[in-house]
């Protein structure tokens, strides 16, 4: 007898179609599976047998084979058992289903039939609806993930046993509701800008990153407060498009690191990997590619505090993403990209005891001028050039610090940068780009016009700090921002002379 | 004779009956080598074909056949390629089968699994 049926696999962020062949020929007892399955695969002969054997159906007693086809393409998790099983059943006479081609099945089967939840749900959907399958089969503990997807039926069966009762019109599953896709909601956080009292600079620096998606080093001594402005961010940061929430959605079924009671991602993420992380963790890696904190926080932030801590390989890895948008990992199994946009916020001391330029009199900075060299040549030019907003964050003094005047709140600051963000989200329609940074240079020339002024201040500025042709892009994407904020057309000298001090202030 | 070896006796014997009635020559019973053994060599047709008999009382540990593992037709193997080295006569194919015999509520059934490993 043979059978076939249709379950997913995940490949990069997205899924793909696997067709689950089943031959159930006579001979000795025996149970096959071909088709370049990994050890999680391979090991669902075990869980479909017991499952079967526990549903209260009959295990038959010959040689079965499973063939996972395309045969080429690497299988990896556990969300095959499902298809294996309902082919076994099928291929037995246990399962009647004419419309069997219109369905795809993806859960991973406990010993005593129920199916349990299993990682990249969301992508695997969106794949059964573009290739125009009409039903989809998941584990009940994905729920939340299948009420996402509008235009295909999602039934979410608790156990083997319910599913094969429904595909033999026994009994009749209810189809899971369609879930409104609410995005602008104002998630509680518990923490807010009106906490930081001052730093008016390192607030004002933060609101133009938050709005045009730039990235920022912050550069202070121990204490002044550059973790707690970073950790603030995410509150400011504007609401995600639905596009943009299902991206960063599908990154996180696919890292199996969704909650299981809210399916859509409606926050940017904020990652916050240790100094200690390596480079392939950062970026992604593993024999089958797996995404890294850079495609986690797409859409997001990614915050590196105590940047020269990271080893060398760790932050020069990140140029190209920081480039391009997405990273490309090559591995023996696979070779996939993953996206990879995101505001880079960096926080580091200008010097190893952390008081080098602090000038209130009390702390001497005690390092040596090479110590001080050479902790600052940590972090590469090439990777400086890419960081448009850099800013010093000084000490508080006492009488600011204890000031109880009203600070603004993250409220405030959001509705700002949402405004722009808006502008910038009409200028850019039409394009696959969400905000001023990242914006290319043919979309500079076409969308920047700064007045007279302003060319003048840039060429000035150009010319007299030697800046590369990247800082020239990135001075007039920042001053666009700023522009924005503004509610300006047009790019004046003050949005310019704004962007360049916010470049430069580092480095004199 | 211990009953569960009587038992396993018992089954070669209808095991024996059968290929009789099926148009097999039994050539030898229980053939040894250091590797193993084989219970039942036939020839037909001028193919010889060499058989392992497993026989159950009971189906509750899976069928009879299931329990010929792939170290058992190892062994098979190994002794069925002794035996046709000491042979003098020549075949034109060789053949291993199973042939299981189970007996659940006092009804025997025979089961003859061709050409299976």
């Amino acid at each position: 007898m043979y059978a076939k049926t249709y379950g997913e696999t995940t490949c990069g962020i997205d899924g793909e179609e696997i067709i689950v062949e089943v031959d159930i020929a006579n001979g000795l007892p025996g149970f096959d599976i071909v088709g370049l399955p990994d050890t999680a695969v391979k090991e669902s002969r075990e869980r479909v047998k017991a499952a079967i054997k526990n549903s209260g159906f009959r295990f038959p007693s010959v040689h079965i084979t499973v063939n996972l086809a395309p045969a080429d393409l690497k299988k990896d998790g556990s969300g095959l058992d499902l298809p294996i099983a309902t082919g076994i059943l099928l291929g037995t006479g246990q399962i009647t289903c004419a419309n069997i081609d219109d369905i795809i099945f993806a859960g991973e089967l406990a010993l005593d039939g129920s199916i349990r939840e299993i990682k990249g749900i969301l992508p695997m959907i969106m794949r059964a609806k573009e290739v125009g399958k009409k039903e989809i089969f998941i584990p009940q503990g994905n729920t939340a993930e299948g009420e996402l997807v509008d235009g295909i039926i999602v039934y979410t069966p608790k156990t083997l046993e319910e599913m094969t009762k429904h595909l033999n019109g026994n009994i009749k599953l209810t189809p899971l509701p369609k879930h409104e896709l609410k995005l602008d909601s104002n998630y509680p956080t518990q923490v807010d800008f009106s906490d930081v009292q001052g730093q008016i600079v390192a607030k004002r620096a933060l609101e133009i990153a938050a709005a045009g998606g730039h990235n920022v080093l912050m550069i202070g001594a121990p204490g002044a407060g550059k973790t707690m402005l970073a950790r603030r961010l995410p509150t400011i940061l504007p609401p995600m498009t639905e596009e943009e929430a299902l991206e960063v959605t599908k990154i996180y079924s696919i890292s199996g690191l969704l909650s299981r009671t809210r399916g859509l991602v409606l926050e940017r993420p904020f990652r916050s990997p240790h100094h200690t992380i390596s480079h392939n963790a950062l970026i992604g890696g593993g024999s089958v590619p797996k995404p890294g904190e850079v495609t986690l926080s797409h859409n997001g932030v990614l915050f590196l505090d105590e940047l020269p801590e990271f080893s060398r390989s760790a932050l020069e890895v990140l140029r190209q993403p920081l480039e391009d948008g997405f990273v490309t990992i090559s591995r023996v199994q696979a070779s996939l990209s993953f996206p990879a946009t995101f505001i880079l916020v960096s926080a580091e001391n200008p010097c190893p005891c952390g008081f080098y330029g602090e000038d209130d009199g009390v702390h001497e900075c005690t390092c040596r001028p090479n110590e001080i060299e050479r902790y600052q040549k940590k972090i590469s030019g090439p990777l400086l050039d890419r960081i448009d907003i850099q800013i010093q964050v000084p000490r508080l003094n006492y009488k600011d610090m204890k000031n109880t005047l009203p600070v603004e709140s993250s409220a405030t600051i959001r509705t700002r940068v949402k405004a722009a963000r808006e502008i910038q989200l009409n200028r850019l329609k039409g394009t696959k780009l969400h905000c001023n940074a990242d914006m290319g240079h043919k979309e500079i020339k076409q969308h920047c016009s700064l007045d007279f002024q302003a060319e003048v201040l840039l060429e000035k500025y150009f010319v007299g700090l030697g800046l590369s042709a990247r800082s020239h892009d990135r001075i007039i994407k920042v001053a666009q921002t700023i522009a924005d904020l503004d509610a300006s057309r047009i790019i004046t000298g003050r949005h310019i002379s704004e962007a360049i001090q916010l470049r430069t202030s580092n480095q004199g | 004779m211990h009953s569960r070896a009587q038992f396993g006796k018992w089954g070669e014997d209808v095991a024996c009956r059968y290929l009789a009635q099926q148009g097999y020559t039994i050539l030898t019973r229980n053939y040894r080598s250091t590797f193993g053994e084989i219970d039942i060599i036939v020839e037909k047709k001028g193919e010889i074909t060499f058989i392992e008999v497993k026989s159950r009382k009971t189906l509750m540990f899976g069928t009879p056949a299931a329990a010929v593992t792939k170290s058992k037709q190892t062994k098979i193997h190994s002794t069925a390629f002794q035996y046709l080295h000491t042979c003098t006569k020549r075949y034109r194919q060789f053949w291993f089968d199973v042939v299981e015999i189970y007996v659940v509520d006092g009804k025997t059934t025979i089961n003859h699994i061709q050409h299976c490993f």
